[in-house]
């Protein structure tokens, strides 16, 4: 997949004695909403520090359509960092002109942008006013539209939903769509598991530092084991946890999920199931992101391609 | 023509810093404030010397007025000047003395004149009118002796003291001293209150962490010179203003009597300031980008706030022994010369070769600390949360 687009190869950071970031590799495509998932210090901020050249990395490449990334790129990547930066006494408006100025654009260019993305956010009106006069939600507004002023040629965004009001979460989501529909690959880190399964097109999860799931969710969610819900009301408790090759995972009143072992046969558990009575349900259980990552969680890292 | 993107960016950072400085209420106001704190000053001193150097108004009527002209040549022009006034007569004379128009008036004849004051007469005038009348009676005595008062006037006026002048210029010596320790104490406010505006600067960056989106896209080292510029061009600008307002205030109040020591001082003050914000502003940034919150500012800039303060106060005892080989060595070793120096300048002690080796070596101080500064500030600016090592803000690693 490389030539086009992001692509990390074995990235490597270490502080101290901690590895923080270990063999990191993923690809991220132009047109692409690419959500990094991880707990805390799991290294999602170093990696996208990285990507950014604020921090160099020990070892590894980062790479743009297959050539080492350069500070005339690195310039052009919106960023939004985790913890929000802007000049607090500083004017709105007259701040995304400068940060736009600061990213290439020419003072005119600078000026048409900050005034189309502050109309955008509904802060027409508040050019003139100081960030820090603004409320929370107006001056995270403030803070994408300053990744977004120069007309960033991608996307980095470490939690840009953290803390956000459903609608400006709805209003952030839209713009990151229209950006990716463009042609901007957009990368975004975030807690909330729910946004990143409705928001992105792949995504990776990295535990210390290492990558253990890498793919598009429907990809995610079919590596990982079987697992079934039978609900079976004639049958007493613990029916299931005698069969061979099944795991019970939850009860949920006459209902089981059941995680089956690769080589067990779902129909031979069905079986098993009618044979207690009648068989209410029995279906596939989608696993939702948030399943995908506990269970990522708690494997040995595997080596997943896209 | 655009310039080089380096150089724009750096332009992009100090003109940011500057206008959003020089727009501050604490800028304009504090600027206001300390140009009439100045001013007052001098205007004070004004007073004090003006107190010394008295104007006597003298009215002259009848044949009193031959001694005018030999009165105002007389009195020593430094300390007593004289202003001549014609009166019709002598009660006019002693009217305007009443008023008030008049310090005193001088009537009748030239070699027993009545003076009318109104409770006191300048000393010096008076021992000079009296000497001036005793004179006027004795050329009128010698006139009627049969002697020539012409010819005896010439022998008198060739007879003379000889007078060795031993510091010819101890008066304008005093004048120096003072304008140096002026400018000593001017330098050394604004660059203590100017370096740490620079640290300010730079942990607020840290602290609010924009920090991390501006150095994505501009050079650690390049946001580090757009900064020392721009904080240095206000302090630049506060200076000239000050310096302006007290060039104005010391000529329309005459408080010094050679002008150029004004001038001077003011030009050489400003180029020293330029030179010793560079110095300090790249040490007060490092040390700034080595914490992380304002609050730990005292911490690291601390250390250096004694060191300007001290250099300050050696420059007292340099004043007084400015010729002591010591003063010379710290006039011109940075970072004493930076306000030594300048003051040195203004006193009339340093030699033309002490100020080039001085600005040499303040030169090439820079240099190494640009580099050094450059080198702890790129290391340390992203590192959040305690305080950074000096080791780690050297090496770049934990």
């Amino acid at each position: 997949m490389s030539g086009h687009g992001l692509e990390l190869q074995a990235i490597r950071k270490r502080y101290g004695s901690l590895e923080a970031v270990r063999d990191l590799s993923f690809d991220v495509r132009p047109g692409e909403v690419f959500g990094f998932v991880g707990s805390n210090g799991a290294g999602k901020t170093t990696t996208m520090r990285i990507v950014l050249g604020v921090l160099q990395a020990d070892g590894g490449r980062v790479l743009w359509d297959g050539a080492p990334i350069d500070f005339d790129f690195r310039r052009k990547i919106g960023y939004m960092p985790e913890e929000r930066g802007l000049y607090p006494k500083m004017r709105a408006g007259e701040q995304l002109r400068y940060l736009a100025q600061l990213h290439g654009s020419t003072a005119l260019a600078a000026a048409t942008a900050t005034d189309r993305w502050l109309e955008r956010f509904g802060l027409k009106d508040r050019a003139t006013d100081e960030v820090q006069k603004l409320s929370h939600g107006n001056q995270q507004r403030v803070q994408l539209a300053a990744a977004l002023v120069f007309d960033p040629k991608m996307l980095i965004l470490d939690e840009p939903f953290a803390g956000l009001d459903p609608e400006a979460v709805d209003s952030m989501s839209e713009v990151l769509h229209e950006r990716a529909a463009a042609g901007t690959p957009v990368v975004f880190s975030s807690h909330q598991l729910d946004l990143v399964e409705r928001l992105c097109d792949r995504v990776a999860i990295i535990q210390h530092g290492r990558l253990v799931a890498l793919g598009t969710i429907d990809e995610l969610r079919g590596k990982g084991p079987l697992q079934v819900w039978v609900d079976a009301p004639a049958a007493g408790g613990g029916w299931a946890s005698g069969l061979p090759g099944v795991r019970v995972i939850r009860t949920d009143g006459t209902r089981v999920l059941l995680e089956l072992d690769p080589s067990t046969d779902d129909q031979q558990v069905l079986n098993a199931a009618l044979a207690t009575g009648p068989v209410r349900e029995f279906r596939r259980h989608v696993p939702s992101l948030l399943d995908i990552f506990r269970h990522a969680m708690t494997e040995v890292p595997v080596a997943a391609t896209a | 023509m655009p310039l080089r993107p380096d150089l724009h960016m750096v332009y992009l950072i100090a003109r940011r810093e500057f206008t959003t400085r020089v727009r501050s209420r604490f800028f304009i106001f504090g600027t206001i404030l300390f140009a009439a704190l100045l001013a007052g000053y001098i205007i004070l001193q004004a007073v004090v010397i003006s107190r010394v150097t008295t104007t006597v108004k003298v009215g002259f009527s009848g044949d009193a007025a031959v001694l005018a002209q030999p009165l105002k040549a007389a009195a020593a022009p430094e300390r007593v000047k004289i202003d001549i006034h014609q009166v019709a007569s002598a009660q006019e004379g002693e009217a305007q003395v009443r008023d008030g128009k008049l310090d005193a008036a001088v009537s009748g004849d030239a070699a027993s004149s009545e003076v009318a004051v109104q409770d006191q007469l300048d000393p010096t005038v008076q021992a000079t009118l009296s000497a001036l009348v005793k004179q006027a009676a004795l050329n009128r005595a010698l006139k009627a002796a049969g002697a020539d008062p012409g010819t005896i006037e010439a022998k008198v006026a060739a007879a003379d003291i000889h007078l060795t002048l031993l510091d010819p210029n101890a008066a304008e010596r005093t004048q120096r001293d003072v304008v140096g320790i002026f400018i000593a104490a001017l330098l050394y406010v604004s660059l203590l209150l100017y370096g740490q505006f620079v640290a300010q600067g730079v942990v607020e960056e840290k602290a609010n962490r924009i920090v991390e989106i501006l150095l994505s896209t501009v050079k650690a080292r390049h946001l580090l010179f757009g900064k020392v510029i721009g904080i240095g061009l206000v302090g630049l600008l506060q200076l000239t203003v000050l310096g302006l307002v007290a060039l104005a205030t010391i000529s329309r109040f005459q408080v010094i009597s050679l002008p150029n020591i004004g001038v001077e001082a003011v030009v050489g003050g400003l180029l020293w300031y330029v030179l010793g914000f560079i110095f300090y502003a790249l040490i007060f940034a490092a040390a700034g980008s080595m914490v992380s919150r304002q609050e730990d500012i005292g911490q690291v800039t601390g250390p250096l706030s004694m060191l300007v303060v001290g250099t300050y106060l050696a420059f007292f005892w340099v004043v007084a022994n400015p010729d002591n080989p010591v003063a010379v060595v710290l006039s011109v070793i940075p970072p004493f010369d930076l306000v030594i120096m300048p003051g040195r300048m203004a006193t009339g002690d340093a030699e033309v070769w002490q100020v080039l080796v001085s600005v040499a070596l303040t030169v090439a101080a820079i240099i190494g600390l640009n580099i050094l500064a450059a080198r702890i500030y790129t290391n340390s600016v992203l590192r959040i949360g305690t305080r950074v090592r000096f080791s780690q803000a050297w090496r770049g690693v934990d």
